[in-house]
C-alpha cells in the first residue's frame, strides 16, 4: 500500500517538475530573439516546426541523428573513447534494466519468473557493467583529473543516487536467498532510491537523458535562420541539455585567461550554470551580471565549443544571443572597446541597428568622460606635487612601457597616426593625440592619460611606435594603459 | 622535408577556412610537412588591450607547446604572429618575467625556454623555401594581373619585435607575388592599417580606412588586393562588401594566388569560400603558348 503511494508521489513529482520545465523553454529566453513573442505564440510556433519535420527526408535525417548521436552517441566516442565506454556501459546497462527489471510489470518479460529461486544473472551482470561505469567516471574525475573537468554537488549527487541504487539492487539479489529479514531491508533502500531519483530526475543533472536527446534532434535540423520564436525556446532547451562535461571548456580557445583571471564564467562549461540563472532572472546582483559579462565577452568566437559538444547545443548562438542580452544592460564596459568586438562588429546585421550603436556609444562615453572633464586643465597651471605617483609606476612596470619618459614632444607619432589622419578636426575628436597622451603620463594625469577617445580609438597598428625617434614604445604605452583602466574599473 | 607545427588561430577555422585550405595544398605541394597541434589556444593578441599579462601568458602557452614538440612554429594570421613574437621578445628580455612565466606554466606541465622559433607563413615562403624553389614550381603563371600587397601591421611592426621585413620600405611580399607572373603595383597607403581592430567599436572609422586602402589601391590599378591574414582578409572581404563600395577591390589571401599559379585546382584553394567573387582570377592566367 505505502509502496504504491510511493510510486504515485514520485511519478506526480517527476511529471510536475517535467511540466515546469516544460513551461520554461517556452516562457523564458536568453537575449536576443523573440523577446516580444508570447509563450503560447512560441509553443505555437514549435509545434508548426515539429510538423514541419513530418516528411520522409527529415525523418529519416532524425533516425539518423537518433542512431549515430542518442544511441550510439558517435559525438562522445570522438572526443574521448574512455569518457565513450563509461557512458556506454552506464547507459546501455541502465536502459536495460529500466525496460526489463523497472518496468516489468509493463512490459512483459521473462527475467523475475525463471529466476525465482537463485541469483539472477540478468539482473547482477547489467548492475556490474554500470557499477564498472561508475568506477571509471570516479577514475576520471579523481584520478586522471580530465583537464577542465570540474565536479560540483550536482555531479556528486548523481554518482551516488546511481551507486546506491545499483548497490542496493546487487545486495538485494545476494540476500534473497540468504536472508528474508535483509532483503526486506534493503528493498525498501532500493525502492526509496530509484522513486527519489525519479521524482528529482527534471531537477537534477539526470534530466539530460530527456533534454540531450531533444537538442541534438533540433539541432540537426535547425540554424540561425529558423524561426526566432523556435530558437529562443531551443536555447532554453539546450541549457537544461548541458550536463557541463567540459568538453567545449577543454578545448576553449580562452580557457587559459580562467587560470589567470580566474573567473569561472570564462570556461563555457561553467558559464551555461550561470547563464540558467540568468535566463530566469535578468536583474541579476551588479557582481553575477560583471562576471557573466566578462565571462561572454572574453571569447574569440573562434566556434571550438560548438563543433565538439556531445549534446549537440549550438553553443555559438547561444552566446550571440547571450552577449546581445548583456550588452544591452551595458556590459562589459571596456572589453567592448578590444578586439572582442570584431565578431560583433561583423554580425551587425543580425542585430537592430539602434541596439546595435547605443551599447558602444554610452560604453564610449563612460571610459572617456574624464577626459573632457579634466581636458579644462590644459590652460591651468598642472600642480604635479598633489599628482598620482602609482599611476606612472603601475605604467612603467616594464623597460618597455617605462620608455614615456624619453618622449621630447616631437609629434612624430601624432603625425604618422592613421587615426588622427583620418579626422579634419582630430583634436576635437580625439581628445588628445597620441604625443599628449605621451605627455600626460610623464606628468602623472591619470584621469588625462587613460580618458581620451584617442587611447579608446587606438588601432595598434604600431605605426607610432616604429617612428618614435627616442624609442618611447608608444602602442605598448596604450595597451597598458587601458589594462590599467580596465584593472581599476573592476 | 621541413616540419612546423601549424598555428592557425582562432578567426581561420571559423571564418576564413580558405586561407587555412589553401596554405595546407600550398605547403603540401611545397614539401613543407605541417603538424597539427590541438592544443594550440588563442594566441592572445585579442587581450593585448585590456589585460597585458593574461594575453602574454595564452601566447607563452603556446610557444611553450610549440617548444615541447620541438618544433618551429608556422603562423598564418599576422595579429597571432604579432602577439606570439612580443612575447617572446618580452620574456628573453626580463629573466623575472621568464620565472613568473614558467611558474603559470607549471600547473600543466609546460616550460618555455625561448627555443622556439615564430615564423609567419610568408616569411617561411620566402626565407626557408626561397623564391627560386617557389619558380620551379610555378605552372600556370599569370599574365597581365595586378596584385596590391597589403603587408599588415602586426607582422611588420614593431620592426624590433617582429623581425619581419623593412617596416618603412618592405619587398618580401611583393616578390612573392611576383613570382607568380602578377605584378605587384605601387600604391601609397600600402603599409597602413586594413582598420579591423576598431571593426566593431568604431565602424566608421573602421570603414574609413579600409575605404582609403581600398580607393587607393584601385587608383593604382589594382585587379585584387593580397593579404595574408585573416582579420585584413575579412576587412577587405565581408566588411568591404557591407560597405556597398561603388567599385570593389576584391581580396585574395596569399595562397589562393600562389596556388593557382601552381596549377592547383579551384577546390583545393576554396576559391568559392570568398565572399566577393574571385573566380574570375582564373582568366588571369596565361594561356600555353603553341610552339
Amino acid at each position: 500500500m505505502l509502496y504504491t503511494y510511493m510510486v504515485y508521489i514520485a511519478l506526480s513529482i517527476f511529471g510536475l517538475g517535467l511540466l515546469f520545465s516544460l513551461c520554461n523553454w517556452f516562457r523564458l529566453n536568453i537575449g536576443l530573439h523573440a523577446q516580444s513573442v508570447s509563450p503560447w505564440g512560441r509553443f505555437t510556433a514549435a509545434c508548426k516546426g515539429i510538423a514541419a519535420q513530418l516528411n520522409k527526408e527529415q525523418l529519416r535525417l532524425l533516425g539518423k541523428v537518433f542512431i549515430q548521436d542518442i544511441l550510439l552517441q558517435k559525438h562522445i566516442k570522438k572526443q574521448d573513447r574512455l569518457r565513450w565506454l563509461m557512458h556506454m556501459l552506464i547507459f546501455a546497462a541502465f536502459m536495460f534494466l529500466l525496460i526489463f527489471h523497472a518496468l516489468d510489470k509493463i512490459i512483459v518479460t521473462p527475467i523475475h519468473n525463471s529466476f525465482y529461486l537463485m541469483l539472477n544473472p540478468l539482473l547482477i551482470i547489467p548492475g556490474l557493467i554500470i557499477l564498472a561505469g561508475l568506477c571509471i567516471s570516479l577514475y576520471r574525475r579523481y584520478y586522471l583529473k580530465v583537464p577542465r573537468l570540474k565536479t560540483s554537488g550536482m555531479d556528486l549527487y548523481v554518482i551516488s543516487i546511481l551507486l546506491v541504487i545499483i548497490l542496493s539492487g546487487l545486495l538485494m539479489e545476494l540476500t534473497k536467498l540468504s536472508s528474508y529479514e535483509y532483503y526486506q531491508k534493503i528493498w525498501w533502500v532500493h525502492i526509496v532510491a530509484c522513486l527519489f531519483g525519479l521524482a528529482y530526475l527534471p531537477f537534477s543533472k539526470m534530466f539530460h537523458v530527456i533534454t540531450t536527446p531533444l537538442s541534438l534532434l533540433a539541432n540537426a535540423v535547425m540554424d540561425e535562420n529558423s524561426d526566432p520564436a523556435n530558437i529562443a525556446t531551443k536555447q532554453i532547451l539546450e541549457l537544461d541539455a548541458c550536463t557541463q562535461c567540459g568538453t567545449c571548456s577543454k578545448h576553449c580557445s580562452v580557457a587559459v585567461a580562467y587560470d589567470s583571471i580566474g573567473n569561472s564564467n570564462i570556461l563555457p562549461s561553467e558559464r551555461m550554470g550561470f547563464l540558467k540563472e540568468y535566463a530566469a532572472d535578468k536583474n541579476l546582483s551588479p557582481k553575477k551580471l560583471a562576471a557573466i559579462s566578462q565571462g561572454i565577452y572574453l571569447c574569440t568566437n573562434c566556434d571550438r565549443c560548438t563543433v565538439v559538444c556531445p549534446a549537440g547545443i549550438n553553443l555559438r548562438e547561444l552566446w550571440f544571443a547571450a552577449r546581445e542580452g548583456l550588452v544591452q544592460q551595458k556590459q562589459p564596459a571596456e572589453l567592448m572597446l578590444s578586439p572582442f568586438s570584431y565578431f560583433r562588429g561583423l554580425n551587425q546585421q543580425r542585430i537592430e541597428s539602434q541596439s546595435y550603436a547605443a551599447p558602444l556609444e554610452a560604453v564610449s562615453a563612460a571610459v572617456t568622460s574624464d577626459c573632457s572633464d579634466s581636458a579644462g586643465l590644459m590652460d591651468a597651471p598642472i600642480v604635479l606635487n598633489e599628482k598620482d605617483t602609482g599611476f606612472k609606476r603601475a605604467v612603467g612596470v616594464s623597460a618597455r612601457t617605462e620608455s614615456f619618459s624619453y618622449c621630447f614632444s616631437c609629434e612624430n607619432c601624432s603625425t604618422v597616426c592613421p587615426v588622427v589622419t583620418n579626422y579634419s578636426d582630430a583634436q576635437e575628436s580625439l581628445d588628445l593625440l597620441p604625443h599628449q597622451i605621451i605627455r600626460s603620463v610623464a606628468l602623472g594625469l591619470k584621469e588625462m592619460a587613460t580618458g581620451s577617445t584617442m587611447l579608446w580609438n587606438c588601432l595598434t597598428c604600431y605605426q607610432c611606435q616604429e617612428h618614435c625617434p627616442q624609442g618611447v614604445k608608444v602602442t605598448d604605452i596604450f595597451n597598458k594603459l587601458k589594462t590599467v583602466s580596465v584593472e581599476d574599473n573592476s | 622535408m621541413m616540419r612546423f607545427a601549424l598555428f592557425v588561430g582562432c578567426n581561420i577555422p571559423a571564418r576564413v577556412q580558405q586561407y587555412e585550405q589553401a596554405a595546407r595544398s600550398v605547403a603540401r605541394a611545397l614539401g613543407l610537412d605541417l603538424v597539427e597541434n590541438e592544443e594550440f589556444k588563442c594566441c592572445g593578441y585579442p587581450m593585448q588591450n585590456s589585460d597585458t599579462k593574461t594575453s602574454l601568458l595564452m601566447a607563452a602557452r603556446n610557444l611553450a607547446l610549440a617548444e615541447q614538440a620541438g618544433l618551429d612554429m608556422m603562423v598564418l594570421c599576422k595579429c597571432c604572429f604579432g602577439s606570439l613574437k612580443k612575447a617572446a621578445h618580452q620574456i628573453a628580455q626580463d629573466t623575472v618575467l621568464q620565472q613568473e612565466v614558467n611558474r603559470f606554466l607549471a600547473t600543466e606541465g609546460l616550460r618555455y625556454q625561448g627555443k622556439v622559433k615564430i615564423k609567419h607563413f610568408l616569411s617561411i615562403l620566402f626565407h626557408d623555401v626561397g623564391v627560386k624553389a617557389i619558380k620551379e614550381k610555378i605552372t600556370a603563371p599569370f599574365t597581365e594581373l595586378n596584385i596590391a600587397t597589403h603587408y599588415g601591421c602586426h607582422a611588420l611592426r614593431p620592426s624590433d619585435v617582429t623581425e619581419f621585413d623593412d617596416p618603412v620600405r618592405p619587398s618580401l611580399f611583393d616578390e612573392l607575388v611576383k613570382v607568380t607572373g602578377a605584378k605587384s603595383v605601387t600604391w601609397p597607403l600600402q603599409l597602413e592599417c586594413c582598420g579591423a581592430p576598431m571593426m566593431g567599436v568604431n565602424d566608421s572609422l573602421s570603414m574609413d580606412l579600409a575605404r582609403k586602402k581600398l580607393d587607393d589601391c584601385h587608383r593604382a590599378g589594382a585587379d585584387y588586393v593580397c593579404v595574408g591574414c585573416p582579420y585584413c582578409q575579412m576587412q577587405f572581404d565581408r566588411v568591404q562588401q557591407m560597405m556597398e563600395l561603388e567599385q570593389q577591390v576584391p581580396s585574395i589571401v596569399y595562397p589562393q594566388l600562389l596556388g593557382l599559379a601552381m596549377g592547383l585546382s579551384e577546390e583545393l584553394l576554396g576559391l568559392t569560400m570568398n565572399t566577393i567573387d574571385i573566380t574570375n582570377l582564373e582568366s588571369y592566367i596565361q594561356m600555353e603558348t603553341e610552339n
